[in-house]
């Protein structure tokens, strides 16, 4: 439980959002086990927001039609999922591999290894169009996890493709199935690969990248 | 715990059921998350209204440009829509909850547009056109306001300004303390240290109380 003071100094900046994505999920994932400093965090998160009060400006009034125009067709997340990192770590059943199966303990016990390595390294990027990437990668373990939340849903018929790229040839990690707004991926023979991205492709997915990737990390 | 049971009320009052919630008394904030979360637009409808000022105006003071803010608030309240089943008032208020989602779509925003030249650019200009001066210069009326107006003088000057570059003007906090010429570590401590006494200022307490009344 002695948690190293140096990361808990980053509570205040953690609250004002003034971390970099890398930091950010570095010290999520300090709190995750520190259920103390997950209260003083909360507490000034909550102690953050009230600093908006003197900013409160009126919006223009076209902003609440366009809200609410697209709130009636925009799909909710189903109650129960979370976006905490481990949290999601855990859904990793829902995500298909489409790579070849292993058993699905291995790659549990293969995530959680990636999560606690000493040399893993974890990079964010939110996606166009909305949702976030987080990727971590372990070089001595050649492994790494890809964790997706707040997707939107898709048109009918598209669906997330995940590309490990090697210069210009990227290889499919996997196809998130339709309508999973949140999951994870185990990604192994990280090899030299320098980009982890994700595309929108048909249903069932493509052998190679049809688009543009709405995200991109890159790994070195 | 409910040291304020007694104070409140006339004598004769009774305190009714809270599954009853009284037709005078309408629905706060948390509330009406709550209802969102269940796919009740006309809740979320009104939840807009109690909170679109707040997400409108922070989107504004980080990007700095009204039809940004614009899109910054349309995308953080759909996301708050679509999310609302993952808020927790065991970790803070609805309201809290909104609007870092809106802080953090705003900041996001700002880092990733601006890359380079232009950011250096809002840099260089903040630093003589502080976030914290057109606070103080805004003329203001609301309680919360005064409230967090007061709480920030009770600072010091080195936290108030690492908590008002960082929270209103969207900075990182190494480019907080590039700014403020401070070690990095000095950053760091002071933000937490200034955001602890903002929050024993402004009286913040998170699942500590049962009241379902949300803070606007």
């Amino acid at each position: 439980m002695s948690q190293p003071a140096e990361i808990h100094a980053l509570a205040g900046a953690y609250a004002l959002n003034a971390l970099t994505d890398i930091e950010r999920a570095g010290f999520a994932r300090h709190v995750a086990e520190c259920p103390a400093c997950a209260i003083e965090v909360a507490e000034l998160i909550e102690t953050a927001s009230r600093l908006s009060a003197a900013a409160w400006e009126n919006p223009p009034s076209r902003l609440r039609d366009a809200v609410l125009i697209d709130v009636a067709r925009t799909r909710q997340v189903a109650a129960g999922t979370s976006d905490e990192l481990r949290q999601q770590a855990q859904e990793f059943q829902e995500f298909q591999e489409a790579r070849p199966a292993q058993s699905a303990q291995s790659e549990q016990a293969r995530i959680n290894a990636v999560l606690g390595a000493v040399d893993t390294r974890i990079v964010a990027t939110s996606l166009g169009g909305g949702g976030r990437m987080i990727v971590a990668v372990s070089r001595t373990l050649d492994d790494g996890v890809v964790l997706m939340s707040d997707l939107p849903a898709l048109a009918t018929g598209k669906v997330y493709q995940l590309w490990l790229i090697n210069g210009a040839s990227p290889a499919s990690i996997g196809v998130m199935p339709p309508g999973l707004g949140s999951g994870s991926a185990l990604v192994t023979a990280i090899g030299g690969a320098n980009t982890i991205g994700v595309t929108v492709e048909p249903a069932g997915g493509s052998v190679r990248p049809t688009s543009t990737p709405i995200g991109t990390v890159n790994l070195i | 715990m409910n040291a304020r049971a007694g104070q409140e009320g006339d004598p004769g009052w009774r305190e009714q059921p809270r599954a009853v919630p009284a037709d005078a008394d309408p629905p706060g904030p948390d509330e009406l998350l709550r209802q969102s979360a269940r796919g009740d637009e006309r809740a979320f409808a009104a939840l807009y209204d109690l909170l679109a000022p707040r997400v409108y105006g922070l989107a504004k003071r980080v990007v700095r440009d009204a039809a940004q803010a614009e899109e910054v608030a349309q995308e953080a309240l759909v996301e708050v829509w679509r999310t609302a089943s993952r808020f927790d008032p065991a970790r803070g208020s609805a309201t809290s909850w909104v609007l870092t989602i809106t802080h953090r779509r705003a900041v996001d925003r700002v880092r990733s547009a601006q890359a380079g030249a232009e950011r250096e650019r809002r840099v260089a200009a903040a630093s003589v056109d502080t976030p914290y001066d057109d606070v103080v210069e805004e003329v203001t009326a609301s309680l919360e306001q005064q409230q967090v107006r007061r709480c920030l003088k009770g600072l010091t000057e080195l936290q108030r300004e690492a908590i008002t570059l960082a929270y209103y003007g969207g900075y990182t906090y190494r480019e907080v303390a590039e700014k403020l010429d401070t070690a990095l570590p000095t950053i760091k401590t002071r933000m937490r240290d200034g955001l602890i006494r903002l929050r024993d200022c402004l009286g913040v307490e998170v699942g500590a109380t049962d009241t379902p009344a949300a803070r606007g």
